[in-house]
């Protein structure tokens, strides 16, 4: 298997120069490119070096360095090894080039990650709304997201439930019933 | 005469599926014209919540993707965990996970049969398997102590040991499944309204399921044999002896088939596993959930459910919390791209056999 994977290696580095490659055990390769060979590496292992299947696309939000790094994993059922192709994108403007073309299920990740990173696909043709309905603002799933605020804002209490009260203080009010001491110390 | 085409708006609740999914189909007449997969009623930002919470406190929402197989996100999203941090897995936690896994796959398969039967009119089949389906929960009680979600297969191993007498059970169980397994075939591939409805019917063609991303049934339907367990071993699916079934054809009859013979090999494999079983460790502790913390880096790691693939991609930044967790299910290319396009063509009323057979689960879709 590192026969193999040291020939892939040398095939790409020999390809694309940008590429930088880091080593992992096992039947996995990474490679880091920039956001502009996205398109053609993915095409290049797709149809020259068997690399068909496109098992996930996924995107991280690297808040501290500025930076969203989105991650393409492919898989070749023949060489039976995974790769790993990530790039990263500036976070005040993240713009890349969509890859439906060579995996049509790409789409479907695009449109995701379009909606909860906020990042935009050149070309990428379809509705605006895919998970959520009418979003305005920051894009929910940015680290800078405030989860607790939008909760806060969009949410509310049922009337009557505002004093969180223990149920059964609420309960033993209302029936009389005596509570004996092994339960109180349960008790909020 | 060309007829006027009208839209109509298949759910979001119906029988086809477990979730709210709705497909907007353009209909002429009875056929679909058009069919555009619309999302986002069961949006639980379960991935957004993950990154709040410690990676144990994370694992056990992580584990509620998937109502009719929790398992396989277990245990997918403890592999990649363990990958990231290199920590080891005792021999005989990985023969009690794949026997897990297996009986949570015989479980799905009990309530596919309940669906797909269900969608076609068929509804004993469902009355059958999902009152058997109760022998396999019973076992999962024992085991786990829960019945549809377990929470059972964490980083490290396992949560417990088997109880005592617990092979035993399961072996018993698997003879009455074996002989039960007759009858349900019977009923459904036997049933002159199943084979009608279901062959040539939601046909997908070989090079775009290969080009498209479908796996699981769905590939192994047109005739491709692809299975992670075999092609990308985990656990201890290397040192176990199954077929992978394939079937030509493509439509639904041909996934009927490669499920059901799926089930007899998971019943071989269910056996086997109870046979080889080492004594041992099964639990590899893991230190203080809230100290746990996991050097910087990303994994992913896969497992094959009834569906197909899911992943889980896990990225960490060296902290005790999870940077992102990520998972990848079957149905995200299988009930969109794949579904749009089979749909086309094929009459209303097969729309939920067809998916149900594509292994159609919107919680994945939406997480």
């Amino acid at each position: 298997m590192e026969e193999i994977k040291s020939k892939i290696i040398e095939r790409i580095k020999a390809n694309f120069s940008d590429a930088k490659n880091k080593s992992y055990p096992g039947d996995r390769i990474d490679f880091s490119v920039n956001k502009e060979t996205i398109p053609s590496i993915l095409f290049y292992l797709k149809d020259e070096m068997g690399f068909k299947h496109l098992s996930h696309i996924t995107c991280v939000d690297w808040l501290e360095e500025n930076e969203f790094e989105v991650i393409f994993i492919i898989w070749s059922p023949l060489e039976k090894l995974k790769v790993f192709v990530r790039t990263r994108l500036d976070r005040d403007n993240p713009v890349m080039d969509n890859i439906d073309v060579i995996w049509r299920q790409a789409h479907t990740y695009e449109r995701e990650m379009r909606e909860m990173f906020g990042i935009q696909f050149n070309g990428l043709e379809a509705p605006q709304d895919f998970l959520l309905e009418d979003w305005e603002g920051m894009p929910p799933m940015r680290r800078d997201f405030d989860t607790e605020g939008y909760a806060a804002e969009t949410f509310f209490e049922r009337p009557g439930r505002e004093d969180a009260k223990d149920v059964r203080e609420i309960l033993t009010e209302r029936s009389g019933e005596i509570v004996p001491d092994f339960a109180k110390k349960y008790s909020r | 005469m060309r007829e006027k085409a009208t839209t109509l708006y298949l759910g979001p609740q119906h029988p086809g599926i477990t979730g709210n999914m709705m497909v907007r189909l353009k209909v002429e007449g009875d056929t679909i014209v058009k069919a555009t997969t619309e999302v986002g009623y069961l949006h639980r930002a379960f991935e957004k919540l993950a990154e709040k919470r410690n990676w144990l406190q994370t694992f056990t929402i992580l584990c509620r993707f998937c109502v009719p197989e929790p398992d396989p996100v277990e245990e997918s999203y403890a592999r990649a965990v363990e990958l990231l941090e290199g920590r080891e897995v005792p021999e005989r936690a990985k023969y009690i996970r794949v026997l897990v896994l297996e009986l949570a796959r015989l479980s799905s398969f009990m309530l596919w049969y309940g669906g797909q039967g269900g969608s076609l009119g068929l509804y004993t089949l469902g009355q059958w398997t999902v009152g058997d389906r109760n022998y396999i929960l019973d076992l999962f009680e024992e085991l786990t102590g829960g019945r549809v979600y377990h929470m059972y297969i964490w980083p490290g191993g396992v949560r417990r040991d088997l109880p005592e007498g617990f092979a035993d059970k399961v072996l018993k169980t698997m003879d009455y499944f074996e002989k039960r397994l007759v009858d349900y075939n019977s009923l459904l591939f036997d049933n002159a309204i199943f084979q009608k409805r279901a062959k040539g019917v939601g046909i997908v063609d070989k090079n775009k399921a290969l080009e498209w991303g479908a796996v699981g049934p769905v590939l192994r339907g047109c005739g491709i044999h692809s299975d992670i367990r075999i092609d990308d071993p985990y656990e201890v699916y290397d040192k176990l002896n199954f077929v992978v079934p394939t079937a030509e054809g493509g439509d639904i009859w041909a996934r009927a088939l490669v499920r059901q013979e799926e089930m007899r090999q998971s019943i071989s494999i269910i056996r086997q596993v109870i046979e080889k079983m080492p004594s041992g460790d099964y639990y590899n502790k893991i230190p203080n959930p809230q100290k746990w913390t996991i050097p910087k880096g990303d994994a992913y790691a896969r497992t094959e459910a009834i569906r197909g693939e899911i992943g889980f991609y896990v990225a960490s930044d060296g902290s005790n919390k999870p940077r992102r967790a990520h998972m990848r299910g079957a149905a995200y290319v299988h009930a969109v791209t794949l579904l749009e396009d089979v749909l086309k063509g094929e009459n209303i009323a097969d729309v939920s056999a067809i998916m149900n057979s594509l292994g159609t689960c919107p919680p994945e879709i939406e997480r």
